[in-house]
């Protein structure tokens, strides 16, 4: 009976939980980056925790000596226990998911036999919540870790780009003044750049991960496939696999118990393979299945909701191919009127949160962009789809050589970059376009090297 | 000896308050000033590219004297900041540490432009034998909303230094700004100026150019000298003499006509011809969406169209412009834009 759960236990386990690694040698150790500087990740992290606990020990010690003669002494002229610095206390591995930050913590501290309290985002993050969970535990150490000698514990805050809205108010605050009355070396992990997390970001050390290389997956994948007993995926296959998952290890695991526990039917295979996010074949068919193939707005949904690609992208791809499918004018004006409503409604979406929008900018876009076509070709033929060419707005995206090339200007004539731009280069150019003579005393006079004189030409 | 400066716009720049063409009522008032030695902030009000930031700069430097350098800043505002100095301001940034309210654990930032180019320079002390520091802010109504933070930092940091502030759209100034200044009404050059500058470069240069000539490249130039002076230049190179097919030939080359030829290329109903265009214009001259579309409505205007035509199309462009502000991607409403002028181009 025992054996009968066990098995059934077992089973039923993620992989991606199952094989977790139990030791930094069975690893995939990310590449990290600390400011720009390439470093050995899991030496890192060890030398960081040890001198984390030496650091600790000699402010205990002095704080020891403090709290006895604050004990002696009056309340004039009681002094302030000694905290750690943040730097110290404190790092930040930021990369993308899958690759690995929250297996190393635990990876490292079974290697170093320590225990690990974890909170992540499905944990409601508000200030007294995380009090709750980490303070106590962060603070001191309970009569039981005297008596038993118990195991030293990491803190690791998972997630924290996870820390949202109202729900999580005042988390960050909470989280620095944790950091800073620690007992216990704590790490965060993230997975993007967040803005609300700047006072974090300012305070403690942030490690750079990426993604893994697809020679490290494979390393680790061969042992999950032999431990579980697989035999039968082709090699082309695993490496598709892999490849369609980006560096992301956790993904391919997911990927190949779906496959494996399947005991590899071809129809749950294809499927995987067919998430393959975001390949550029994809969005050449489904923008051809847009326009040729879509006869109703439920037709238009039903290709969306299908296919994979990001919309973000998708309805940009719309505006690039839109005159390539769409020819006559009256249809070109009805189409662009509908997709350029849907542009609007994306904006005010991610300006003030309209979630409830999004099905109207589906439709447009999707839906209402085709079908402003009443009459097709007799003879369409194959049309080449292109890809969306970005013109940068708002922002003024100058290369080096305009950079430099305008910084000379304005050493010389004092005018804003923009004017540089738009009126005075231009100015030059014909100048220079022009006449011989004056492309010379213009280089000499602004003493430009062979990069800028090109911009001129 | 000293190379001479190959373009003439900045080989004549008036080095001098005095030396500026015309408008001798704003330079005897700013005289005044500089002999008071004391003036409240000013705002520069005119048209674009008449010489306002010039004035101010050489107001400046002749109150400032000496300590001109130190003491100067010139900041555009609608130059948007690069991507190090967004960070710098991102860094600045801090929690609020109140407990209870709507505060309670927001990170607080003050606008970024404010924040990096601004403070840093007017809470310095003023160097030297000088009553204060003065900053001039070009373009300021592209500022927006961030033109509140001016409000308290023109009071706090008032004694230290003195701003000039310089717009083309006194309407886009919000009233509490406008009740902290004095304001300066910038003209255009006179046309009496105006010639007597033309006559004198083209003596300095040994060329030779008619009356008629002179008055027909003040009307297409609107008074701008700068334009005025590039189109002279341009024909020197071919000729001695300024005629008036060299001048229209030069003008036609600026980017003002590739836009007008947009216009017309969507008045023909070739899109995508002209979505072609309209993006080899914005990508060469570095114009973001709105400009572009203030481009098109002034050259909308210039172009021989009837008054309906003109309504629709300025209609159309309203409304492109409008979509613009919420929309992500400009790039679409720009095309929307032209697509329908070339489906409107078919009833006329």
């Amino acid at each position: 009976m025992v054996l009968l759960s066990k098995i059934k236990l077992n089973s039923d386990i993620p992989w991606v939980e199952k094989h977790r690694p139990k030791s930094i040698k069975e690893m995939a150790i990310p590449n990290a980056k600390v400011k720009g500087q390439k470093i050995i990740l899991d030496e890192e992290l060890r030398d960081f925790i040890k001198n984390f606990f030496s650091e600790m020990r000699l402010i205990n010690e002095e704080n020891k000596k403090i709290n006895i003669f604050n004990r002696t002494h009056g309340e004039k002229e009681r002094k302030e226990e000694k905290q750690i610095s943040p730097e110290k206390a404190a790092i930040l591995l930021e990369g993308p998911p899958g690759i690995g930050k929250t297996s190393i913590v635990y990876a490292l501290a079974n290697d170093l036999n320590m225990e690990v309290v974890e909170t992540n985002a499905s944990d409601t993050r508000t200030k007294a919540k995380l009090e709750a969970k980490l303070k106590e535990t962060v603070k001191s150490r309970g009569i039981m870790d005297y008596i038993v000698k118990s195991k030293e514990k990491i803190i690791l805050i998972d997630e924290i780009d996870g820390i949202y809205g109202v729900s999580d108010r005042g988390a960050v605050p909470t989280i620095l003044t944790i950091i800073q009355s620690t007992q216990f070396p704590i790490i965060l992990c993230s997975n993007e750049y967040k803005q609300s997390l700047q006072p974090l970001y300012n305070k403690i050390k942030k490690y750079e991960l990426s993604s893994l290389s697809n020679e490290a997956i494979l390393g680790v994948v061969k042992k999950v496939l032999k431990k579980e007993n697989i035999t039968t995926l082709k090699a082309s296959d695993l490496e598709l696999i892999i490849e369609k998952n980006n560096g992301d290890l956790r993904g391919v695991i997911n990927d190949l118990q779906g496959i494996g526990q399947g005991i590899l039917d071809e129809n749950t295979k294809e499927l995987i393979f067919k998430l393959k996010r975001d390949s550029t074949e994809e969005i050449f068919s489904l923008i051809r299945d847009l326009f040729q193939k879509v006869t109703s707005l439920r037709d238009a949904r039903d290709l969306t909701n299908k296919s994979d690609v990001d919309y973000n992208f998708l309805y940009k791809w719309v505006n690039e191919n839109l005159p390539t499918f769409i020819r006559l004018n009256k249809e070109l004006a009805k189409a662009y009127d509908n997709l350029s409503i849907a542009d609007e409604i994306f904006g005010r979406i991610r300006k003030n949160q309209y979630w409830s929008l999004l099905p109207y900018f589906y439709d447009l876009f999707a839906g209402g962009v085709p079908l402003s076509r009443k009459q097709r070709f007799a003879n369409e033929g194959f049309l080449r789809v292109a890809f969306p060419r970005y013109i940068t707005s708002g922002l003024l995206s100058l290369s080096a050589n305009e950079r430099s090339l305008v910084s000379k200007i304005k050493g010389k004539y004092e005018i804003s970059d923009i004017e540089a731009m738009q009126d005075f280069i231009p100015f030059i150019r014909i100048l220079c376009e022009s006449s011989r003579k004056d492309f010379k005393n213009v280089s000499d006079w602004l003493e430009l090297d062979a990069n800028e004189k090109k911009i001129l030409k | 000896m000293v190379k001479d400066i190959p373009i003439w716009r900045v080989k004549y720049l008036p080095k001098k308050l005095g030396q500026i063409n015309g408008r001798e009522k704003i330079k005897e008032r700013l005289k005044f000033i500089i002999e008071q030695r004391n003036f409240p902030h000013l705002l520069f009000v005119g048209p674009e590219a008449i010489g306002k930031t010039l004035i101010a700069q050489l107001f400046s430097k002749e109150f400032l004297r000496v300590h001109f350098e130190p003491n100067f800043k010139l900041v555009y505002a609608n130059v948007p900041l690069s991507n190090e100095e967004r960070a710098e301001a991102r860094s600045d940034a801090y929690v609020s540490t109140s407990r209870i309210g709507s505060l309670a654990g927001r990170t607080i930032t003050t606008p970024a432009f404010i924040q990096v180019k601004v403070k840093p320079f007017v809470q310095l002390k003023a160097l030297g034998n000088v009553p204060y520091k003065i900053l001039v802010v070009k373009n300021f109504e592209a500022l927006g909303s961030n033109q509140q933070g001016f409000r308290r930092l023109m009071e706090i940091y008032g004694s230290n230094c003195r701003m000039i502030l310089i717009t083309t759209k006194i309407s886009n100034i919000i009233d509490p700004i406008i009740s902290r200044c004095q304001i300066f009404l910038i003209p255009p050059i006179e046309y009496d100026s105006f010639r007597d500058l033309i006559i004198h470069i083209t003596k300095s240069e040994n060329l030779e150019i008619e009356e008629s000539i002179i008055e027909i490249l003040y009307r297409i130039t609107e008074g701008r000298i700068a334009q005025a002076i590039d189109l002279i230049q341009l024909c020197s190179i071919t000729n001695k003499e300024i005629d008036i097919n060299a001048i229209y030939q030069g003008f036609s080359k600026s980017k003002n006509d590739l836009v007008r030829s947009l216009l017309l290329m969507c008045l023909k109903g070739d899109f995508p011809k002209a979505r072609e265009l309209a993006r080899k214009i914005q990508s060469n001259f570095k114009y973001n969406s709105q400009d572009f579309f203030v481009l098109l409505s002034k050259e909308l205007l210039k172009l021989p169209l009837s008054n309906f035509t003109r309504t629709k199309l300025m209609n159309l462009i309203a409304e492109a412009d409008f979509r613009a502000v919420d929309g992500q991607d400009t790039d679409i409403q720009v095309s929307t834009l032209l697509s329908k002028i070339c489906y409107f181009s078919e009833f006329l």
